[in-house]
């Protein structure tokens, strides 16, 4: 089979992938070097966010808004131009122009960007956490891991557009050459969240990029800055001005766009309520768009930790606190749920009470807060609400009480008691509420995680091994963590998302995950001319 | 036995290895002479036993895992039912069971054969603890620790318990501390004097020793946060400090992962220095060898003794360490450089050079080796003897079960010894005993070499 590489130019052979590591902050000298990125950045407060669509860069025709610190309100980290209609009209034909060249290049060439982008992101690695720990009161390890996860995507996707590129196998008979390739689908609308703020519209941005896609972001309003330094960064590498804008903004913005005839992909990260709206909205073809939107999503999750009678609770406690807490819980693979087995309910009930009672609540800035502020006000209304419903009908076992005044802090709480039909436990709360059930065996627990509308991540201590074949043939969902932690995934080695109503099943960072953003074209020629072979 | 007169310093090889002809006699010599003391296995019946399941362990990996989380396992299972059905489940795993273990699956297909595989397995298990574990608590571990001293044999206690979590689990590991002081202090005023035990040149050595984990005083420890952990432990490790001065025992911070390094250092160092224990409590620290930057760390604590002249002095014990794979692995997850030596050798090269380094800088610290390998140990007592210093002047430490016959001649041959007896029960231990045997049947080991009978002149060549 020929290979279709278009351009002979593809650059040196890329080295294998490889996870960026995180920096080893258990050196002192290492954690040193954070406080002067810190300083350095909020010299520069605040920053400026305009809308770019191509090489314009407008400070906005409209309206402002400002991103703030979940820590410190009054602190504003970025001025950002709120996008209009005819912006994300203007966005979305330049994109469709960008795809015209952008899509021509051979993925050697796209790869080449991309991996430049993820230089540039090394080049500014602590500038670019402390920027997360100023928007988004992330921690500083969670921070540098999210930068370092970006870095990841560009890389990981980069080489598997390349390796895509060639095509698949297919069957050859005389007379016959078969040939399967993959096309890029148009325009993306990237439409992305603030709890990885840099990573998640990274990758999805990557992804059609690598492809050969144009991208048009619109990312969460709370995290403006951060997905200006993306697109600078995409810029910087080599993507083309007309290929990646940026349309910051709140919600009508992302109406808007996703509703735009000329997307032809929409990728989507966030709550299932918006999902949902965009999936409708995709449906619904507009007069002149002759072809369907194709909708990437990753939704919420109500994640569950199955806990054995077997159980090692020297790992499962520490395990399943941080997956719980850090970052307020505030990540869709957090654990909310934890069903354990009846036999030692007690033990893990006291000694979870016990590890949540030492957590600390404190500043992202600072290296032992583990619990930093949840992202806005609306955020601590919601969780507040839950905790308040969870000690109504339940109980609450115990809480690392009391909190910092002034940011958007919510005590982490263990709760349990509960009504099985509460809304604390079929809800995504998507803070600092962990709760607590017992089952009388784990095929118990294995059916309360079946009846639930979510299928995104899930835990399980055991150590009999039959239990976890059990287990991993049982549960829906899309990322089960066995004896260790449910957050955390690292690409190319736990690809990520979740099934059911957790999102389309598309796993981000795993093998599968370009498909989503290109068409398949097979193409058959006949090679007989008079009875003769001619290849 | 005599003594070879000071010597010109060690010459350094290209490979960064030390080679002075003298030091590798006497190392030979001595190695050799501890060596003939060791009792062959006929005299030793049940250590045949276990050697030969040791052994069969460590010939196939799947089914040494397959055990050792089985090992792992049995505190945790309900009923001998339990414990059976885990058995099975973990052997299942194993692509080629050897034939006595396929006899097992076969009879755990009915309830009584079930209950008896899991009594028998079970008490196989105890079996293994008690080999590592002195005993369920201090008291019980008193008898066994005064037939040692009476052997001419020290010891340190090590409370086991579970990881702690909470500040209970932390204040009652420190409670329990306080308590083992006391009930430890109280004990040994009635043993008779041994002087080789109780002496050496700075003064007294406490007859009470307690090995205590930082990691047990506070749920705190955080590798990015080391002060936290660090200001949460002090404040239970004070209390114990001033116990130990009190009823003069001796304290020993063990070392744990990389990962609590610091604050567990620093917590020592910075609490040592309060005026308040510049005259006592007796107290050490472990410095790892297998840790690339462990000569820096040397320097540091040889640095604090500089500038904190304390009686008695820090008593620095020299291990290789005990999470290799840990941090290995752990490195190979993050993408960090590996923290610890990677080649065996390199690493037993590098407990040689820090040894040395310690030896000399008595009377600044007081130092202990603490080792199985007989050239490990060999090297130290050498090149003490070459340096001019009498024999008192160095300690030698063991772990009970893995030293056993080390121990034994270590004491017979007239040097100090000190045991480290691990006291707690089946439950807590688990993560100790566990860790143990895979030491014991790690195919690096020098006692996996010495039990495969590899010739002494192999053991005792220089790394
Ligand atoms: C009394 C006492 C107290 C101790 N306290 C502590 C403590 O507080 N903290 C602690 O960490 N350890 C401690 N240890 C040490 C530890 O538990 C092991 O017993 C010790 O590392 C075994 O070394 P060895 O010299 O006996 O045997 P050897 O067989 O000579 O060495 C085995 C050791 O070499 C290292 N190693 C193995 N493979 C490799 C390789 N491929 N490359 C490089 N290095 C390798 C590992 O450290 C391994 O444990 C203590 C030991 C004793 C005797």
């Amino acid at each position: 089979m020929t290979v279709l590489n278009r351009s002979p130019s593809t650059p040196a052979r890329l080295a294998p992938f490889s996870n960026e590591p995180v920096l080893e902050l258990r050196r002192a000298a290492v954690r040193a070097r954070l406080e002067d990125a810190l300083t350095a950045l909020d010299r520069g407060l605040p920053l400026e966010v305009p809308v770019m669509v191509g090489d314009d860069a407008r400070a906005g025709a409209g309206s402002r808004f400002d991103s703030t610190d979940p820590g410190d309100p009054e602190r504003v980290v970025a001025r950002a131009a709120q996008a209009h209609e005819g912006e994300v009209a203007a966005a979305v034909a330049t994109a469709g122009e960008g795809f015209r060249r952008w899509s021509r290049k051979s993925a050697g060439d796209r790869a080449l960007a991309l991996t430049r982008a993820a230089g540039w992101m090394r080049d500014h690695r602590l500038e670019l956490a402390a920027l997360e720990v100023r928007e988004c009161a992330k921690p500083w390890p969670e921070a540098d891991a999210d930068v370092c996860e970006a870095i990841d995507f560009l890389e990981y996707y980069a080489r598997g557009a390349v390796a895509l590129e060639a095509g698949r196998e297919l069957i050859q008979v005389p007379g016959e050459r078969n040939e399967l390739r993959y096309a890029p689908r148009g325009v993306t609308a990237v439409v992305s969240p603030w709890n990885f703020p840099l990573a998640i519209p990274c990758g999805m941005a990557a992804a059609s990029l690598a492809t050969g896609n144009a991208v048009v972001l619109k990312p969460a309003e709370q995290s403006p800055a951060c997905a200006l330094r993306l697109v600078e960064a995409l810029r910087a590498g080599g993507v083309p001005a007309e290929t990646i804008s940026l349309l910051p903004g709140t919600g009508e913005v992302g109406a808007a766009l996703v509703k735009d005839p000329g997307v032809h992909t929409i990728a989507f990260t966030g709550s299932m309520q918006v999902g949902l709206e965009i999936v409708r909205a995709a449906a619904e073809p507009h007069r002149g768009q002759h072809h369907l939107k194709r909708v990437v999503a990753e939704l919420g999750g109500k994640n569950c930790v199955l806990v054995d009678a077997d159980a090692d609770l020297d790992e499962a406690v520490p395990e399943i606190v941080s997956s719980a807490f850090v970052y307020a819980g505030q990540k869709c693979s957090a654990a909310a749920r934890v069903l354990v087995h009846e036999a030692i309910l007690e033990p893990l009930l006291e000694r979870l009470a016990g590890a949540v009672r030492v957590l600390v609540v404190g500043q992202a800035a600072d290296l032992e807060t583990v619990v930093p502020p949840v992202i806005e006000r609306a955020a601590k209304e919601r969780v507040d609400r839950y905790r308040e419903l969870a000690g109504r009908t339940g109980r609450l076992v115990a809480a690392a009480e009391p909190v910092p005044e002034g940011g958007w802090f919510c005590p982490p709480t263990l709760a349990t008691d509960l009504p099985p039909d509460s809304p604390v436990l079929a809800e995504e709360i998507f803070g600092p509420l962990l709760t607590v059930e017992p089952i009388g065996d784990i095929e118990e627990g294995c059916e309360i995680i079946e009846r639930l509308p979510y299928a995104l991540t899930g835990g399980l201590f055991a150590r009999d091994p039959a239990t976890v074949r059990f287990v991993s043939s049982r549960t829906p969902v899309g990322n089960l963590y066995v004896n260790r932690g449910t957050t955390g995934a690292k690409v190319g080695r736990q690809p990520f998302g979740g099934n059911k109503l957790s999102g389309t099943g598309s796993k981000a960072g795993g093998p599968d995950y370009l498909l989503q953003f290109v068409e398949p074209r097979a193409v058959t020629e006949n090679t007989m001319r008079h009875g003769i072979v001619v290849h | 036995m005599d003594r070879a007169q000071p010597s010109p310093p060690v010459e350094k090889r290209v490979d960064g290895a030390v080679s002075n002809p003298e030091l590798e006699r006497e190392i030979k010599q001595l190695g050799g002479e501890l060596h003939g003391s060791f009792p062959s296995a006929l005299r030793h019946p049940v250590r045949a036993v276990d050697a030969r399941a040791m052994e069969m362990a460590s010939s196939d990996r799947e089914l040494r895992a397959a055990l050792f989380r089985f090992v792992d396992v049995v505190p945790a299972c309900r009923s001998l039912d339990d414990v059976a059905r885990h058995l099975t489940d973990f052997l299942d795993e194993v692509p080629e069971a050897p034939p006595p273990l396929e006899a097992a699956m076969r009879i755990a297909h009915t309830k009584a054969g079930r209950a008896a595989l899991g009594a028998a397995a079970a008490r196989g298990v105890r079996h293994i603890a008690h080999r590592f574990i002195v005993g369920e608590t201090p008291r019980a571990a008193l008898s066994v620790l005064s037939q040692l001293w009476n052997r001419g044999i020290a010891s340190s206690v090590d409370l086991l318990g579970e990881a702690t979590v909470t500040a209970a689990e932390a204040d009652r590991y420190a409670h329990r501390c306080a308590a083992a002081l006391a009930e430890l202090a109280a004990a040994v005023r009635g043993w008779p004097e041994r002087p080789m035990l109780e002496r050496d040149a700075t003064g007294t050595l406490p007859r009470a020793n307690l090995s205590v984990k930082v990691s047990a005083l506070t749920p705190l420890l955080r590798a990015d946060a080391p002060a936290l952990g660090k200001q949460d432990a002090a404040r239970r490790l004070r209390p114990l400090l001033v116990g130990a001065r009190e009823q003069r025992a001796h304290i020993h911070i063990d070392m744990e992962s990389l990962d609590s390094r610091e604050a567990v250092l620093d917590l020592v160092l910075e609490l040592l220095s309060e005026p308040e224990f510049a005259e006592g409590p007796s107290a050490g620290v472990v410095l790892q060898a297998y840790l690339r930057d462990s000569p820096q760390q040397l320097e540091q604590i040889l640095a604090w003794t500089r500038a904190h002249t304390r009686t008695p002095p820090l008593q620095v014990r020299l291990v290789k360490g005990a999470y290799w794979d840990h941090e290995l692995v752990q490195a190979r997850q993050q993408g960090w450089p590996a923290p610890v030596f990677e080649v065996k050798a390199e690493c037993d090269r590098n407990f040689e050079t820090l040894t040395r380094r310690l030896l000399e800088a008595r009377p600044a610290v007081r130092v202990a080796v603490a080792s199985h390998n007989l050239r490990s140990v060999s090297h130290a007592i050498a090149y003490n003897r070459l340096l001019g210093a009498p024999d008192t002047e160095l300690e030698l430490q063991v772990l009970r079960g893995l030293g056993d016959e080390l121990q034994d001649a270590l004491a017979q041959h007239g040097f100090r010894v000190r045991t480290y007896c691990p006291v707690g029960d089946l439950v807590a231990g688990m993560a100790y005993l566990v860790r143990r045997l895979l030491e014991n049947t790690s195919n690096e080991a020098f006692i996996s070499e010495q039990a495969r009978n590899t010739p002494l002149e192999t053991l005792l060549a220089a790394p």
